[in-house]
Protein backbone atom coordinates (compact mmCIF):
# COMPACT_ATOMS: atom_id res chain seq x y z
CA UNK A 1 0.00 0.00 0.00
CA UNK A 2 3.06 2.29 0.52
CA UNK A 3 4.38 1.77 -2.10
CA UNK A 4 1.53 2.39 -4.37
CA UNK A 5 0.90 5.61 -3.03
CA UNK A 6 4.40 6.49 -3.47
CA UNK A 7 4.21 5.48 -6.73
CA UNK A 8 0.84 7.41 -7.16
CA UNK A 9 2.65 10.71 -5.76
CA UNK A 10 5.47 10.14 -7.98
CA UNK A 11 3.49 9.79 -10.74
CA UNK A 12 1.46 12.65 -10.34
CA UNK A 13 4.45 14.89 -9.86
CA UNK A 14 5.85 13.38 -13.06
CA UNK A 15 2.99 14.84 -14.82
CA UNK A 16 2.79 18.33 -13.05
CA UNK A 17 6.20 18.50 -14.52
CA UNK A 18 5.35 17.71 -17.57
CA UNK A 19 2.45 19.82 -17.65
CA UNK A 20 4.60 22.69 -16.77
CA UNK A 21 6.88 22.07 -18.78
CA UNK A 22 4.88 21.87 -22.03
CA UNK A 23 3.12 24.55 -21.69
CA UNK A 24 5.71 27.25 -22.25
CA UNK A 25 6.84 25.25 -25.25
CA UNK A 26 2.98 24.98 -26.53
CA UNK A 27 3.03 29.13 -25.96
CA UNK A 28 5.40 30.03 -28.43
CA UNK A 29 4.27 27.79 -30.78
CA UNK A 30 1.11 29.58 -30.67
CA UNK A 31 2.87 32.83 -31.45
CA UNK A 32 4.88 31.41 -34.15
CA UNK A 33 1.72 30.23 -35.86
CA UNK A 34 0.17 33.72 -35.36
CA UNK A 35 3.42 35.24 -36.56
CA UNK A 36 3.37 33.02 -40.01
CA UNK A 37 -0.09 33.29 -40.22
CA UNK A 38 -0.83 37.49 -39.95
CA UNK A 39 2.40 37.97 -41.41
CA UNK A 40 2.38 36.26 -44.35
CA UNK A 41 6.12 36.93 -44.84
CA UNK A 42 5.31 40.78 -44.79
CA UNK A 43 6.06 43.18 -42.22
CA UNK A 44 2.67 44.33 -39.94
CA UNK A 45 1.75 47.63 -40.85
CA UNK A 46 0.22 50.32 -38.92
CA UNK A 47 -3.18 51.48 -39.70
CA UNK A 48 -4.68 54.90 -39.25
CA UNK A 49 -8.35 56.09 -39.45
CA UNK A 50 -9.89 59.50 -40.65
CA UNK A 51 -13.47 60.26 -39.42
CA UNK A 52 -15.09 61.32 -43.06
CA UNK A 53 -18.79 63.22 -42.36
CA UNK A 54 -21.93 61.92 -41.97
CA UNK A 55 -23.88 61.82 -45.39
CA UNK A 56 -27.64 62.41 -44.35
CA UNK A 57 -28.44 60.66 -47.76
CA UNK A 58 -31.50 61.91 -49.31
CA UNK A 59 -33.22 62.20 -45.26
CA UNK A 60 -33.65 66.03 -43.66
CA UNK A 61 -31.40 65.01 -40.58
CA UNK A 62 -30.80 67.83 -38.51
CA UNK A 63 -27.33 69.81 -39.13
CA UNK A 64 -26.41 69.44 -35.24
CA UNK A 65 -27.23 65.37 -35.62
CA UNK A 66 -24.86 65.50 -38.36
CA UNK A 67 -22.56 67.16 -36.54
CA UNK A 68 -22.86 65.31 -33.38
CA UNK A 69 -22.45 61.78 -34.76
CA UNK A 70 -19.03 63.01 -36.97
CA UNK A 71 -17.96 64.61 -33.17
CA UNK A 72 -18.80 61.51 -31.17
CA UNK A 73 -17.20 59.29 -33.51
CA UNK A 74 -13.87 60.78 -33.45
CA UNK A 75 -14.32 60.95 -29.88
CA UNK A 76 -15.23 57.46 -29.45
CA UNK A 77 -12.41 55.66 -31.88
CA UNK A 78 -9.64 57.83 -29.92
CA UNK A 79 -11.12 56.43 -26.73
CA UNK A 80 -10.90 52.85 -28.20
CA UNK A 81 -7.48 52.90 -28.97
CA UNK A 82 -7.70 50.48 -31.79
CA UNK A 83 -5.86 52.95 -34.04
CA UNK A 84 -2.72 55.09 -33.58
CA UNK A 85 -3.56 58.35 -34.59
CA UNK A 86 -7.22 59.23 -36.09
CA UNK A 87 -8.09 62.04 -38.19
CA UNK A 88 -11.05 64.42 -38.93
CA UNK A 89 -12.17 65.37 -42.45
CA UNK A 90 -10.46 67.02 -44.33
CA UNK A 91 -7.09 67.36 -42.29
CA UNK A 92 -3.71 68.01 -44.57
CA UNK A 93 -2.17 65.53 -42.32
CA UNK A 94 -3.37 62.83 -43.84
CA UNK A 95 -1.63 63.04 -47.13
CA UNK A 96 1.12 62.30 -45.35
CA UNK A 97 0.37 59.25 -43.22
CA UNK A 98 0.83 55.56 -45.73
CA UNK A 99 -1.83 53.89 -44.52
CA UNK A 100 -5.01 54.94 -44.22
CA UNK A 101 -8.61 53.39 -43.48
CA UNK A 102 -11.81 55.99 -44.06
CA UNK A 103 -14.81 56.02 -42.03
CA UNK A 104 -17.77 56.88 -44.21
CA UNK A 105 -21.08 57.62 -42.42
CA UNK A 106 -24.33 57.19 -44.35
CA UNK A 107 -27.45 57.82 -42.54
CA UNK A 108 -30.16 55.16 -43.78
CA UNK A 109 -33.29 55.50 -41.54
CA UNK A 110 -34.13 57.94 -39.05
CA UNK A 111 -37.10 58.22 -36.62
CA UNK A 112 -36.93 61.69 -34.86
CA UNK A 113 -38.28 61.20 -31.41
CA UNK A 114 -38.99 63.52 -28.36
CA UNK A 115 -37.85 63.91 -25.26
CA UNK A 116 -41.12 64.84 -23.62
CA UNK A 117 -42.77 62.76 -25.34
CA UNK A 118 -40.44 60.04 -23.62
CA UNK A 119 -40.86 61.98 -20.44
CA UNK A 120 -43.97 61.60 -20.08
CA UNK A 121 -45.34 58.16 -21.90
CA UNK A 122 -42.21 56.47 -21.32
CA UNK A 123 -42.97 54.00 -24.23
CA UNK A 124 -42.78 56.47 -26.89
CA UNK A 125 -41.11 59.34 -28.21
CA UNK A 126 -37.82 57.55 -29.09
CA UNK A 127 -34.76 58.47 -31.47
CA UNK A 128 -33.42 56.28 -33.46
CA UNK A 129 -30.86 56.26 -36.00
CA UNK A 130 -29.68 53.62 -38.30
CA UNK A 131 -26.46 54.25 -40.20
CA UNK A 132 -23.95 52.64 -42.78
CA UNK A 133 -21.06 52.38 -41.82
CA UNK A 134 -18.21 51.74 -44.45
CA UNK A 135 -14.23 51.50 -44.08
CA UNK A 136 -12.48 52.16 -46.94
CA UNK A 137 -8.98 51.99 -48.18
CA UNK A 138 -7.33 55.38 -49.75
CA UNK A 139 -7.85 53.78 -53.10
CA UNK A 140 -11.91 53.12 -52.33
CA UNK A 141 -11.69 49.49 -51.72
CA UNK A 142 -14.28 48.64 -49.28
CA UNK A 143 -12.40 46.87 -45.96
CA UNK A 144 -15.47 46.58 -43.80
CA UNK A 145 -18.95 47.48 -43.87
CA UNK A 146 -21.94 47.61 -41.28
CA UNK A 147 -24.81 48.85 -40.14
CA UNK A 148 -25.16 49.53 -36.87
CA UNK A 149 -28.34 51.60 -34.96
CA UNK A 150 -28.53 53.98 -32.26
CA UNK A 151 -31.07 55.32 -30.11
CA UNK A 152 -32.22 56.71 -26.86
CA UNK A 153 -35.34 55.22 -25.83
CA UNK A 154 -36.32 56.53 -21.59
CA UNK A 155 -33.81 58.79 -20.28
CA UNK A 156 -31.53 62.00 -22.41
CA UNK A 157 -31.80 64.06 -25.23
CA UNK A 158 -32.20 63.45 -28.28
CA UNK A 159 -28.71 63.69 -29.29
CA UNK A 160 -27.70 61.08 -26.98
CA UNK A 161 -28.54 58.87 -29.45
CA UNK A 162 -25.58 60.05 -31.59
CA UNK A 163 -23.55 59.23 -28.53
CA UNK A 164 -24.67 55.44 -28.45
CA UNK A 165 -24.67 55.34 -32.43
CA UNK A 166 -21.11 56.60 -32.18
CA UNK A 167 -20.06 54.14 -29.70
CA UNK A 168 -21.81 50.84 -31.27
CA UNK A 169 -19.79 51.67 -34.51
CA UNK A 170 -16.38 52.15 -32.74
CA UNK A 171 -17.38 48.65 -30.93
CA UNK A 172 -18.67 46.66 -33.92
CA UNK A 173 -15.07 48.09 -36.10
CA UNK A 174 -13.26 46.55 -32.68
CA UNK A 175 -14.95 43.51 -32.51
CA UNK A 176 -14.86 42.93 -36.88
CA UNK A 177 -10.69 42.54 -36.00
CA UNK A 178 -9.89 45.65 -37.71
CA UNK A 179 -7.23 47.02 -35.69
CA UNK A 180 -4.23 49.55 -36.32
CA UNK A 181 -1.83 46.73 -37.46
CA UNK A 182 -2.31 43.93 -39.41
CA UNK A 183 -3.22 43.78 -43.44
CA UNK A 184 -6.78 45.08 -43.82
CA UNK A 185 -6.63 42.96 -47.22
CA UNK A 186 -7.64 40.01 -44.38
CA UNK A 187 -10.36 41.43 -43.19
CA UNK A 188 -12.24 41.83 -46.44
CA UNK A 189 -13.09 38.13 -45.55
CA UNK A 190 -15.08 38.71 -42.97
CA UNK A 191 -18.43 39.11 -42.48
CA UNK A 192 -19.44 42.47 -44.99
CA UNK B 1 -57.91 145.96 -1.54
CA UNK B 2 -54.55 146.45 -1.41
CA UNK B 3 -53.27 143.88 -4.31
CA UNK B 4 -49.51 143.11 -4.76
CA UNK B 5 -49.30 143.20 -8.30
CA UNK B 6 -46.14 141.92 -9.79
CA UNK B 7 -44.74 143.65 -12.28
CA UNK B 8 -44.57 142.25 -15.63
CA UNK B 9 -40.65 141.14 -16.47
CA UNK B 10 -39.38 143.82 -18.93
CA UNK B 11 -38.61 142.28 -22.27
CA UNK B 12 -34.77 143.09 -22.23
CA UNK B 13 -34.33 140.88 -18.70
CA UNK B 14 -36.19 137.95 -20.02
CA UNK B 15 -33.86 137.48 -22.76
CA UNK B 16 -31.02 135.74 -21.41
CA UNK B 17 -33.57 133.48 -19.41
CA UNK B 18 -35.05 132.33 -22.36
CA UNK B 19 -31.51 131.96 -24.07
CA UNK B 20 -30.48 129.73 -20.89
CA UNK B 21 -33.89 127.42 -21.84
CA UNK B 22 -33.23 127.00 -25.33
CA UNK B 23 -29.58 126.53 -24.84
CA UNK B 24 -30.47 123.69 -22.64
CA UNK B 25 -33.05 122.38 -24.79
CA UNK B 26 -31.11 122.21 -28.24
CA UNK B 27 -28.08 120.35 -25.49
CA UNK B 28 -30.84 117.72 -24.43
CA UNK B 29 -32.21 117.63 -28.08
CA UNK B 30 -28.39 117.46 -29.40
CA UNK B 31 -27.83 114.23 -26.88
CA UNK B 32 -31.39 112.81 -28.04
CA UNK B 33 -30.52 112.35 -31.81
CA UNK B 34 -26.47 111.35 -30.66
CA UNK B 35 -27.65 108.48 -28.41
CA UNK B 36 -28.86 105.82 -31.08
CA UNK B 37 -26.13 106.95 -33.26
CA UNK B 38 -23.43 106.06 -30.79
CA UNK B 39 -25.59 102.82 -30.33
CA UNK B 40 -25.32 101.95 -34.10
CA UNK B 41 -21.99 102.45 -34.43
CA UNK B 42 -21.19 100.19 -31.27
CA UNK B 43 -23.11 97.96 -33.49
CA UNK B 44 -21.23 98.24 -36.28
CA UNK B 45 -17.88 98.23 -34.27
CA UNK B 46 -16.62 94.55 -35.08
CA UNK B 47 -14.23 95.34 -31.99
CA UNK B 48 -17.29 95.20 -29.60
CA UNK B 49 -17.67 92.55 -27.73
CA UNK B 50 -21.29 90.24 -27.40
CA UNK B 51 -21.82 87.64 -24.73
CA UNK B 52 -24.68 85.10 -23.89
CA UNK B 53 -25.73 82.55 -21.77
CA UNK B 54 -25.12 78.81 -23.39
CA UNK B 55 -24.41 75.21 -22.41
CA UNK B 56 -22.23 73.51 -24.75
CA UNK B 57 -23.12 70.35 -25.79
CA UNK B 58 -19.76 69.32 -27.67
CA UNK B 59 -17.09 69.76 -29.76
CA UNK B 60 -16.00 73.24 -29.23
CA UNK B 61 -12.05 73.28 -28.68
CA UNK B 62 -11.13 71.77 -25.04
CA UNK B 63 -14.13 72.99 -23.51
CA UNK B 64 -16.24 70.33 -21.49
CA UNK B 65 -19.27 68.72 -22.92
CA UNK B 66 -22.61 69.93 -21.35
CA UNK B 67 -20.83 72.52 -19.10
CA UNK B 68 -22.38 75.97 -18.52
CA UNK B 69 -20.65 79.28 -19.09
CA UNK B 70 -20.59 82.47 -21.04
CA UNK B 71 -20.47 82.34 -25.42
CA UNK B 72 -18.50 85.41 -26.28
CA UNK B 73 -18.00 87.16 -29.54
CA UNK B 74 -14.86 89.16 -28.69
CA UNK B 75 -12.63 90.58 -31.56
CA UNK B 76 -11.57 88.31 -34.18
CA UNK B 77 -12.48 85.03 -32.03
CA UNK B 78 -15.19 83.68 -30.32
CA UNK B 79 -15.10 82.40 -27.01
CA UNK B 80 -16.65 80.32 -24.38
CA UNK B 81 -15.61 80.19 -20.76
CA UNK B 82 -16.86 78.06 -18.02
CA UNK B 83 -17.65 79.87 -14.65
CA UNK B 84 -13.96 80.51 -13.33
CA UNK B 85 -11.94 79.10 -16.19
CA UNK B 86 -9.78 80.60 -18.49
CA UNK B 87 -11.97 80.56 -21.72
CA UNK B 88 -11.51 78.27 -25.33
CA UNK B 89 -11.03 80.13 -28.23
CA UNK B 90 -11.64 79.88 -31.96
CA UNK B 91 -10.91 82.34 -34.51
CA UNK B 92 -14.22 83.41 -36.08
CA UNK B 93 -11.83 83.16 -39.67
CA UNK B 94 -12.24 79.78 -39.03
CA UNK B 95 -15.53 79.64 -38.68
CA UNK B 96 -17.18 78.06 -41.91
CA UNK B 97 -21.00 77.47 -40.88
CA UNK B 98 -23.60 78.30 -38.32
CA UNK B 99 -26.95 76.61 -37.92
CA UNK B 100 -29.63 77.60 -36.19
CA UNK B 101 -32.07 75.02 -35.05
CA UNK B 102 -34.42 74.28 -31.99
CA UNK B 103 -35.79 72.02 -29.31
CA UNK B 104 -37.93 71.48 -26.44
CA UNK B 105 -36.24 69.76 -23.93
CA UNK B 106 -37.39 68.70 -20.38
CA UNK B 107 -35.70 71.22 -17.62
CA UNK B 108 -34.23 70.12 -13.90
CA UNK B 109 -31.60 67.56 -15.41
CA UNK B 110 -30.89 64.62 -13.46
CA UNK B 111 -32.15 65.61 -10.24
CA UNK B 112 -35.40 66.21 -11.37
CA UNK B 113 -35.60 63.40 -13.74
CA UNK B 114 -35.19 60.74 -10.25
CA UNK B 115 -37.94 63.10 -8.97
CA UNK B 116 -40.22 62.41 -11.34
CA UNK B 117 -39.26 58.44 -11.21
CA UNK B 118 -39.74 58.73 -7.56
CA UNK B 119 -43.23 60.48 -7.74
CA UNK B 120 -45.74 58.02 -6.90
CA UNK B 121 -49.28 57.32 -8.87
CA UNK B 122 -47.73 58.88 -11.90
CA UNK B 123 -46.96 62.29 -10.84
CA UNK B 124 -43.99 62.48 -12.15
CA UNK B 125 -45.47 62.47 -15.71
CA UNK B 126 -47.80 64.96 -15.35
CA UNK B 127 -44.82 67.50 -13.93
CA UNK B 128 -43.02 66.75 -17.36
CA UNK B 129 -46.24 67.59 -19.25
CA UNK B 130 -45.32 71.35 -18.19
CA UNK B 131 -41.61 71.20 -17.49
CA UNK B 132 -40.36 71.62 -20.45
CA UNK B 133 -38.59 74.54 -22.14
CA UNK B 134 -37.98 75.95 -25.92
CA UNK B 135 -33.95 76.08 -26.66
CA UNK B 136 -31.92 77.46 -29.81
CA UNK B 137 -29.39 75.00 -30.61
CA UNK B 138 -26.55 76.71 -32.21
CA UNK B 139 -24.13 74.23 -34.42
CA UNK B 140 -21.15 75.86 -35.64
CA UNK B 141 -18.64 74.31 -38.45
CA UNK B 142 -14.84 75.33 -37.79
CA UNK B 143 -11.23 74.19 -39.19
CA UNK B 144 -8.26 73.47 -37.08
CA UNK B 145 -4.89 74.77 -38.12
CA UNK B 146 -4.91 71.57 -40.87
CA UNK B 147 -8.07 71.98 -42.04
CA UNK B 148 -9.61 69.36 -40.19
CA UNK B 149 -13.30 69.77 -39.75
CA UNK B 150 -14.60 70.34 -36.25
CA UNK B 151 -17.96 70.59 -35.11
CA UNK B 152 -19.54 72.30 -32.00
CA UNK B 153 -23.00 72.60 -30.51
CA UNK B 154 -24.68 75.27 -28.10
CA UNK B 155 -27.60 75.22 -26.66
CA UNK B 156 -28.95 79.05 -25.99
CA UNK B 157 -31.71 80.79 -24.18
CA UNK B 158 -34.28 80.83 -26.87
CA UNK B 159 -34.27 83.93 -29.04
CA UNK B 160 -30.20 84.14 -28.86
CA UNK B 161 -29.53 82.01 -30.86
CA UNK B 162 -30.27 84.34 -33.55
CA UNK B 163 -28.66 87.24 -32.04
CA UNK B 164 -25.12 85.15 -32.11
CA UNK B 165 -25.98 84.11 -35.53
CA UNK B 166 -26.41 87.47 -36.33
CA UNK B 167 -23.02 88.99 -34.83
CA UNK B 168 -21.09 86.16 -36.53
CA UNK B 169 -22.29 87.09 -39.62
CA UNK B 170 -21.40 90.81 -38.94
CA UNK B 171 -18.35 90.08 -38.76
CA UNK B 172 -17.77 87.69 -41.82
CA UNK B 173 -18.86 84.19 -41.26
CA UNK B 174 -20.69 83.21 -44.72
CA UNK B 175 -23.41 80.73 -44.00
CA UNK B 176 -24.87 78.32 -46.78
CA UNK B 177 -28.39 78.12 -47.61
CA UNK B 178 -29.83 74.97 -46.46
CA UNK B 179 -30.57 75.76 -42.53
CA UNK B 180 -30.81 73.34 -39.45
CA UNK B 181 -33.84 72.29 -38.94
CA UNK B 182 -36.08 72.00 -35.69
CA UNK B 183 -35.64 68.27 -34.46
CA UNK B 184 -39.33 66.98 -35.28
CA UNK B 185 -41.46 65.86 -32.66
CA UNK B 186 -42.52 62.35 -33.44
CA UNK B 187 -46.19 62.83 -33.15
CA UNK B 188 -47.03 61.62 -36.62
CA UNK B 189 -45.19 58.89 -36.32
CA UNK B 190 -42.61 59.70 -38.77
CA UNK B 191 -40.06 57.88 -40.37
CA UNK B 192 -37.45 58.89 -42.76
CA UNK B 193 -35.88 56.02 -45.02
CA UNK B 194 -33.01 56.09 -46.89
CA UNK B 195 -33.53 53.43 -49.49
Amino acid sequence: MKTSKCNLSIAGLIALVAITLALPRQLPGQTGAAKSSGGNGTSATRWSVQVGQVDPGNLDLAYSFQIAIYENLVEEFKKTKQFPQVFRDGDLKTSEVPNLLVLKTTVEKYTPGSENRRAVTTVSGATKLTVRSQLLTREGKVVLERTVNGDVRFFGSNLRATQNLARNIAKTIKQSQVSGSGQPTAILTGQL
Amino acid sequence: MNRFVVPPMPRQARRPQLRAVSRFLAVLICCGLAAPAQQITQRGNTSASFSTRATHLLGFANARNNSTGTLSVQGDSLQFQQNGKPGEKVKIALVRDVFLGAESKQVGGLPMTLGKTAAPFGGGRVVSLFAHKQYDTLTLEYVDADEGIHGAIFQLTKGQGELVRNELIARGVTISSHQDQPTKESAAGARHENK
